[in-house]
């Protein structure tokens, strides 16, 4: 069974935030306007966290990109009372948004804030209509979402892997994060494989996880050398 | 009010809707203990911590299976013998 | 006889009143009432059909006034248990005149704040899935049981002592006696049926306080059972079972001082009874500032990072008015006033209570919101203003309160006239007796 894992570099991270576009894109992630953004509903599955640290002239700002974890512990589980968001025997802890009823306790639940909700139905521009995610199902008001690690491409990436009668290559199944890139920060694969990248990097001497002390074991690794 | 027409029709009815009403209670709760039953089939099935559902289920249902039963037995109670005393001492 | 049985009706002729005269103040009372429902009734329709935008949750504060309010009405709900099944079960003669006033609150306010979740639901129309999906490993399932339970066990608790008084509103006749008679259940007072239901309520009495007790401890579990700094606490539970019980008894004074005046009960409701209850008051004001200082000095000695921004969220920062105003209300204005007997006044008790209720919302204000303010790894404080909407449905949920509340009066007595009666008859003899049996002295006397 593969463990599905990210491992993202903070060295090369430049912050410059194509990862959060992409992810919106793929996933018709629905845009807020401005006055719901600046009272805090904004709705990013790929958040960046900028963090500030010291006092001028010697501020520290660290750009974090902060995807759903997918703990394999995850708090988020434990709490929903109807079963719509669980964890999966691949690792991926999903979010079933006909059964979601609403109730944002796995919201509250997250340590790390990694879920959003839809306060209003969502709506597009005109312009927006047209370059949807056929393959992303559309999520209405009142249901909370989280990144899925793009579970849309596994499944199209599976029913290959199977015509062909073959596992999955490493790097054949990349979210769109990852994908996008452009310092190739982002590695995603497969724990249980001991030849993937993300494997490899996990055992970095650079490598943490946020907050592991609360036990929830994410399965985003970072690797700085400055924390 | 039309039940003044007939006595022991209006009793009989009254005594039909206290009746239902003790019965609706046993729905209720009966109701509850089945909702229980297969949140615990559920978890069972799902292999999701069904220790929990049997343990809540465990103090749940006898709560509420007690609480049908003290207000059966106040029913029952009152409508056995006090329709005896009824003719001897009507009332305190 | 049938003069005896006049004299005796006359004697409590003030708690019939309420039921047999309507006066301008009532429907008065009812219409205003039922316009505020019917404007909140649209309000909450309108949050469905735009959804959850319309009220001032955001990220990270995805939880605001309807959980709070969920827990402030359940938290009031002891107030019943408390007077009602505690004092009956020791025995306190005192509580003779209270126990239905305090009953009635818990039923009315179960069924009000076990429907604010579902207010707070995103998908409202979904609310089955949790019979057809739940789980019951989920906290909030643990409180739909709790408080299913509670509620089922309060109207209980609250029926039964009320028949002997049905069986009275039906033999007086006058108006919808096929009413009284249905619920009566056949009650003609004799000795089987009195043997009954005095066992019943015995069981009951015993039964009705771990269940409540269970219910508030459940609802500190949705808190607690997340690793959120600020409320991983274990002291949850049991704190927010002292804070119920806590506001529920400022509830009941409340309560009870509005019927003494609008229902001119003064010889029922004396300043004895209220000094007795303002005494627990105090007790519990003291009880609930030792538990606030206990969690607030472990949190502060641990200096635990992520614990230390909540409660300086709280001390100094954005929610410092909130808190310290709790502080205000909850310890300093109730013990004044009630540590002193110069001011323990009805009036006195009265601002006391009140305090101490505006005090227990801020609490559980203070739990909600400031933690989820605060997300871990130095993400943004978050603000939360509450809308128009969410103030409109708390004071559509305490004009529902206030309606039902006024509607009971109308329908059935509101302090148990049986009860009284029994005090008259057989109580000072009873007691009697029970004082000389602790007395020294042969064990046999008494008997």
């Amino acid at each position: 069974m593969p463990k599905w894992a990210m491992a993202i570099d903070l060295d090369k991270c430049t912050g410059c935030g194509d990862c959060m576009a992409a992810c919106k894109l793929e996933n018709n992630i629905a845009i807020v306007d401005p006055e719901q953004a600046d009272e805090g509903r904004v709705m990013l599955w790929m958040d960046m966290m900028t963090i500030y640290e010291g006092e001028y002239p010697n501020i520290k700002v660290k750009r974090i990109p902060k995807p759903c974890f997918h703990c394999d512990n995850p708090p988020c589980i434990k709490v929903c009372p109807v079963h719509a968001t669980y964890i999966n025997e691949e690792g991926l802890v999903g979010q079933i948004y006909n059964r979601c009823i609403g109730c944002r306790y796995c919201m509250a639940a997250c340590p790390y804030t990694a879920k959003v909700f839809n306060w209003y139905e969502p709506e597009w521009a005109d312009e927006f209509k047209t370059c949807m995610n056929p393959d992303v199902s559309m999520r209405m008001k009142g249901v909370v979402e989280k990144c899925s690690f793009c579970a849309h491409r596994l499944l199209k990436v599976k029913e290959t892997a199977d015509v062909d009668d073959r596992q999955i290559a490493d790097g054949e199944y990349m979210p769109a994060c990852a994908d996008s890139c452009p310092a190739d920060a982002i590695f995603f694969g497969d724990l249980e494989n001991k030849e993937s990248k993300v494997y490899q990097l996990s055992n970095s001497p650079r490598a943490f996880r946020e907050l592991e002390n609360l036990g929830t074991i994410p399965k985003v690794f970072y690797l700085s050398e400055r924390e | 009010m039309m039940k003044y027409i007939n006595r022991n029709l209006r009793d009989k009815l009254i005594f039909t809707a206290q009746y239902l009403s003790i019965s609706l209670m046993w729905v209720f709760v009966i109701g509850i203990t089945l909702w229980i039953i297969n949140l615990i089939y559920l978890s069972v099935d799902l292999k999701d911590a069904p220790g929990i559902s049997i343990g809540i289920s465990l103090v749940a249902i006898p709560v509420f299976l007690t609480l049908a039963g003290i207000l059966t037995y106040v029913f029952v109670g009152f409508h056995s013998k006090g329709k005896n005393n009824f003719i001897n001492t009507p009332g305190d | 006889m049938i003069e005896e049985t006049n004299k005796k009706v006359e004697l409590d002729e003030a708690l019939y009143r309420p039921i047999y005269e309507t006066g301008k103040g009532f429907y008065l009372t009812v219409g205003v009432l039922l316009l505020i429902i019917f404007i909140t009734l649209f309000i909450y329709i309108r949050q469905v059909y735009y959804g959850l935008g319309v009220t001032g949750m955001n990220q990270p504060i995805t939880w605001g006034f309807y959980i709070v309010n969920f827990v402030f009405f359940i938290g009031i709900s002891h107030a019943g248990t408390l007077i009602s099944a505690i004092l009956r079960l020791s025995k306190a003669e005192w509580r003779r005149p209270i126990t239905r006033m305090a009953e009635v609150i818990t039923a009315i306010v179960l069924a009000i704040g076990g429907l604010h979740p579902i207010l707070d639901l995103g998908r409202p129309d979904r609310v089955l899935e949790i019979f057809t999906a739940g789980r019951l490993q989920s906290p909030l399932l643990w409180d739909v049981t709790s408080i299913t339970a509670y509620f089922t066990a309060s109207t209980v608790y609250l029926y039964l002592p009320m028949i002997p008084d049905i069986a009275k509103l039906r033999d007086r006749g006058g108006k919808m006696v096929w009413f009284y008679e249905f619920l009566a259940w056949g009650w003609y007072g004799t000795e089987h049926q009195k043997k009954v239901l005095s066992r019943a309520i015995n069981i009951l009495m015993v039964m009705v306080i771990p269940i409540a007790i269970s219910v508030h401890t459940v609802i500190s579990y949705i808190f607690s059972m997340t690793l959120q700094p600020g409320w991983h606490s274990t002291i949850f539970g049991p704190y927010f079972v002292v804070g119920a019980i806590f506001s529920g008894i400022a509830a009941l004074l409340i309560v009870m001082i509005a019927f003494r005046r609008f229902f001119h009960l003064e010889n029922y409701l004396k300043l004895i009874h209220f000094r007795y209850l303002g005494t627990l008051l105090l007790i519990m004001s003291l009880l609930w500032f030792y538990f606030t200082f206990s969690e607030y000095l472990t949190g502060i000695f641990g200096s635990e990072p992520h614990e230390m921004d909540v409660i300086f969220y709280k001390f100094t920062g954005t929610y410092a008015i909130f808190f310290w105003g709790m502080v205000v209300c909850n310890f300093l204005i109730p013990v004044v006033i009630l540590a002193f007997k110069k001011f323990k006044t009805i009036k006195g008790i009265l601002i006391a209570s009140i305090s101490v209720v505006i005090g227990m919302w801020l609490e559980r204000l203070n739990i909600v919101i400031p933690s989820l303010a605060n997300p871990r790894m130095g993400l943004e404080t978050g603000m939360y203003i509450p809308s128009l909407t969410e103030w409109s449905l708390f004071i559509g949920a305490i004009a529902v309160f206030v309606l039902g509340y006024v509607l009971f009066s109308k329908f059935f007595p509101i302090i148990s006239i049986w009860e009284i009666e029994e005090g008259r008859k057989e109580s000072v003899e009873e007691v009697e007796k029970r004082v000389k049996s602790y007395l020294p002295g042969p064990a046999n006397v008494t008997e």
